[in-house]
């Protein structure tokens, strides 16, 4: 008998636990989580599926403007332009030409500007082996130094195609060289990259930059 | 037959009331597993609501606390065996009448390993898609189904054996044989099935070659058979205090002498997963690497592993002395053998297969607040499972909770039936 | 008074008294429990989308007829417009015959410009908040494929960066999944296209897939997802971008709402350099036949784990 004052302290001390836990289990927001942060949204207009540049070829699709492609707006006809080229043998832009620059080959090694173009006729460019080819349709020029890209791009292995992959089903589409590349510079420049991922428990990030 | 029935109803209904009934301590400690139990369901109540976000489980880090307390809970409850195996296959008296209580353990950790993986569930309101014929049961191709099975098998037979065996002694009945003798058997076989399932969870896993390795799996057979016995020596000790049940110190020096053995194969197996690691110098070794040494600046398990190391070699050192065949030193070295692989097979098994992860990433993993509670809860309500069933078991293996005296003279209330926990 | 006696050990007699006592006090305590119990499950209150009984029972994808997939498109239009206010359109769309897909990536190309991630994340409805993202594009130095190299949260001015390439990552829809095989419910499974699929209404949440998979691909819902209403693509799939609930597993599926329509993925659709390939392999024509039969040089990640994947890297030679 001299346990039951323990017994009674023990069942008492417990009782007020239990209101205790009672009360504070149903205030609102006990031991709430905090709310995430929420992560900033992207622009949905990066990521929509834009070509690089807009060809010649593209503003023939989309029915716009061509008269900047009205060499003989300009040029007289039946007089081929001559070039002119500095002291260390590079092509000189012409200043009406400014916006071009000419970078199609290292070393200066395709500085000739008749390489594709047709002298004779600006409206058309011209392969080395006498094709004749419409602006808009530069692939098979392209193709003819680039061999191994060409037959890549023809089997659709070599620049994005969209729409449908089942020709029965839709169309597929498909781009020519210049809707990405600048004839006069080819090579695909850098950009800035989207967002980097945002793991749950922020951790991730402290390691982003370490060099190992 | 509905006489039967109302017999094993009156003895459920006496046994339930005993579990209410006790003297200070019993409230005590009763109380406290409550409110941490409370605390735990709470916890887990806001997970259920705001999802798993409440825990500090990512995607790269995706099984946390609670799968890594299932896996050393599994090899608990594997454990139980360990004392069967003396008594019914080599007839060791001393244990014979201490069996139970393991048996018991076996369940409470079987419960508790149950509650783990439930809480961990992203859906459990779906478990029903995982019941053989009512869903879509994956068996035999995923090893989780297997664990189902294995886990659900293990606590019924246990929940059989040492119910029977109760039920007996409460009639004062022989227990026949044949009713439990074959399950008794067809335990030892299982307890160490639900722990190899268990370890072939992760050595399945091809793309995580930390876990791929074919020593985990003795690896969790030889740490669950240092900790199981462990805690029970210190269970039994506990028993021997509280109630005046007879547990001879001959037994508890048998219990030594497999936690000796067990952590010296376990200490062992360490160190050829240490060799193959680090001496070949290949490139699979990242996730030993941060376990161990730490990796490009990530360290957080560092601390935990090299504890659990040095408990395990100490506890193994003392094991060996005869120094650990006094009580006193006895039970701290079982503490550390339970810490120590409470580390190394949750937190130092689980968390470093996810780091980094199969794409190289590091991220680090730390239970929050809300997860650590959840685990209490569950310990808390093993430990209470374990109390009751003791509570119960212990007034029927001592004679003082049987059919004989179910009916009383007098007026009395129901508790004031109920024998006492203390001496009698 | 009465003898010195365990406290709980009554003698006969007066006790009577002491055991109404006791009792009473038993239930006090008792009551006092009860009542924490009830307000432990306070933070249920906040739950809103409790699974109605529908939801509860909803068979397995492969066993609904086809009326019933009917019923279940149409709940999950009503709870979408329900959520978001718009209503959508969510179609389920069968493997056709013929047809494996297989994806193709040229390392040559890839810039690491991250559209595809971004752009992936729009098509799919994917959360915002907590993010999810089922493309991961590593950095990696030149010369080498450890993956232990990579750099996940590269964030320069401008990419390429010299000296280092890209190698986005995204399920690679093995055809010897390892996330089919440990999935203890068979809620994702291969179809016979090559997409492995995700029945978000079967998925139990346990994450043995996500451990499994060898290029960490899979996805989990952490929290309820959020989607900016604006932002909700709602041409939907069952087996695809139909916007997901806390608690299930996700991944890429190769867009399924359009791959089996016909289109391209919405990560082939916007790579401004062309990296991506996809298509039927076995139609001999396709991007990806070509690939396949005259580069030399490809790799499957992870190969020797014998997981056989449909995604190919592969370099311009």
């Amino acid at each position: 008998m001299n346990d039951k004052p323990r017994v009674s302290a023990a069942l008492f001390l417990l009782t007020a636990m239990f209101l205790l836990l009672t009360v504070s289990f149903s205030r609102r927001g006990w031991m709430e989580p905090p709310p995430l942060k929420a992560n900033a949204l992207l622009d949905p207009e990066l990521v929509r599926p834009t070509t690089m540049r807009t060809s010649y070829a593209q503003l023939i699709r989309v029915q716009a403007d061509l008269s900047d492609f009205d060499c003989y707006a300009c040029h007289e006809t039946n007089k081929p332009p001559t070039l002119r080229f500095d002291g260390s043998n590079n092509l000189v832009i012409p200043k009406e030409h400014s916006d071009i620059v000419m970078a199609h080959g290292q070393h200066g090694r395709n500085n000739n500007c008749f390489n594709c173009h047709n002298e004779q006729n600006l409206l058309l460019l011209q392969t080395r082996d006498g094709r004749q080819l419409k602006l808009e349709n530069c692939p098979p020029l392209c193709g003819s130094c680039h061999g191994p890209t060409y037959r890549d791009w023809e089997a659709g292995a070599h620049g994005r195609t969209g729409g449908f992959w089942k020709k029965e089903a839709g169309q597929t589409t498909r781009l020519i060289c210049a809707d990405c590349h600048d004839p006069h510079s080819p090579r695909i420049g850098t950009r800035t990259p989207l967002p980097p991922p945002h793991p749950l428990h922020g951790a991730g990030r402290a390691w982003a930059e370490t060099e190992h | 037959m509905s006489r039967a029935i109302r017999d094993y109803l009156v003895f459920l209904g006496r046994c339930g009331r005993i579990a209410f009934v006790g003297d200070w301590r019993y409230y005590a400690w009763m109380g406290l597993l409550s409110v941490l139990c409370l605390l735990g369901l709470n916890a887990y109540a806001r997970q259920f609501a705001h999802g798993l976000v409440v825990t500090g489980m990512s995607d790269q880090v995706s099984w946390g606390v609670y799968i890594a307390n299932f896996t050393f809970l599994v090899g608990v409850a594997a454990a139980a065996v360990m004392m069967v195996i003396p008594v019914y296959v080599y007839n060791n008296e001393e244990l014979h009448d201490l069996v139970i209580f393991g048996e018991l353990l076996a369940v409470a950790a079987i419960l508790m390993c149950l509650a783990f993986v439930t809480v961990d569930l992203g859906r459990p309101d779906r478990f029903w898609h995982l019941i053989p014929g009512l869903g879509q049961f994956n068996f035999p191709a995923s090893m989780l189904s297997w664990d189902v099975i294995v886990l659900n098998g293990y606590l019924l037979l246990n929940v059989h054996i040492c119910g029977y065996l109760l039920y007996a002694r409460y009639h004062g009945r022989k227990p026949a044989r044949w009713f439990y003798i074959p399950f008794v058997f067809i335990a030892i076989v299982w307890a160490v099935s639900i722990h190899t399932v268990t370890a072939f969870l992760y050595v399945g896993l091809g793309g995580r070659p930390f876990w791929n390795s074919a020593i985990v799996g003795p690896r969790f057979l030889a740490s669950a058979f240092t900790a199981g016995p462990a805690l029970i020596i210190l269970a039994l000790q506990i028993i021997r205090r509280v109630t005046n049940y007879g547990v001879t110190d001959r037994a508890l020096l048998t219990l030594r002498s497999i936690v000796q053995v067990s952590m010296l194969i376990n200490v062992f197996l360490l160190a050829n997963e240490v060799f193959k690691e680090f001496y070949s110098g290949n490139l699979h070794v990242a996730s030993s690497k941060y376990l161990y040494v730490g990796l490009h600046g990530r360290h957080a398990l560092v601390p935990w592993i090299w504890t659990a190391i040095g408990f395990n070699l100490l506890a193994m050192v003392l094991l060996v002395l005869p120094v650990s065949r006094s009580l006193r030193w006895l039970n701290l070295t079982c503490v550390l053998c339970i810490i120590g692989i409470w580390i190394e097979k949750g937190m130092g098994l689980v968390i470093p297969g996810f780091v980094p992860t199969p794409l190289g990433e590091m991220l680090e993993y730390r239970p929050s607040l809300n997860e650590t509670l959840v685990c209490f809860g569950i310990w808390a309500f093993g430990l209470l499972c374990y109390t009751v069933f003791l509570r119960m078991a212990v007034p029927i293996l001592q004679g003082r909770l049987c059919k004989a005296n179910e009916r009383a003279p007098g007026g009395r209330s129901p508790a004031a039936r109920e024998p006492a926990i203390g001496r009698p | 008074m009465k003898p010195e006696q365990p406290s709980s050990d009554p003698a006969p007699g007066p006790d009577a008294g002491m055991s109404r006592r006791s009792f009473l006090r038993g239930s006090v305590v008792f009551a006092s429990g009860l009542a924490a119990l009830a307000a432990s499950l306070a933070p249920l209150r906040e739950v809103d989308d409790f699974p109605s009984l529908e939801q509860f029972a909803q068979k397995y994808y492969k066993e609904l007829t086809p009326a019933e997939m009917a019923k279940v498109l149409k709940r999950i239009e009503d709870e979408v417009e329900r959520q978001y206010g718009l209503r959508p359109h969510v179609k389920d769309l069968k493997p056709q015959q013929g047809v494996q897909f297989v994806y193709a990536l040229n390392l040559t190309r890839c810039v690491g410009c991250r559209k595809c991630v971004h752009a992936c994340v729009a098509e799919n409805n994917q959360s915002r908040t907590p993010e999810i993202q089922y493309i991961r594009v590593l950095r990696l130095p030149d010369g080498s494929l450890d993956l232990e190299k990579a750099e996940h949260y590269y964030q320069p001015q401008s990419v390429p960066e010299k000296g280092y390439f890209y190698m986005p990552v995204q399920c690679q829809q093995c055809q010897n999944p390892p996330c089919v095989k440990v999935c203890p419910v068979h809620a994702t499974w291969q179809e016979t296209d090559g997409i492995t699929v995700i029945d978000y209404d079967w998925c139990i949440g346990c994450r043995y897939c996500e451990a499994a998979c060898p290029y960490w691909a899979r996805r989990f819902n952490f929290a309820q997802p959020a989607i900016p209403k604006d932002r909700l693509n709602l041409d939907m799939a069952y087996l695809g971008n139909r916007p997901r609930r806390r608690g299930v597993m996700e991944k890429c599926h190769f867009c399924v709402q359009r791959t089996r329509a016909g289109r391209y993925p919405a990560c082939v659709e916007v790579c401004p350099v062309g990296a991506r390939k996809f298509g039927n392999v076995l139609d001999a024509n396709s991007e990806v036949a070509y690939i396949l039969r005259t580069k030399r040089v490809f790799i499957q990640l992870k190969e020797e784990l014998g997981t056989s994947p449909r995604f190919f890297y592969y370099f311009d030679v």
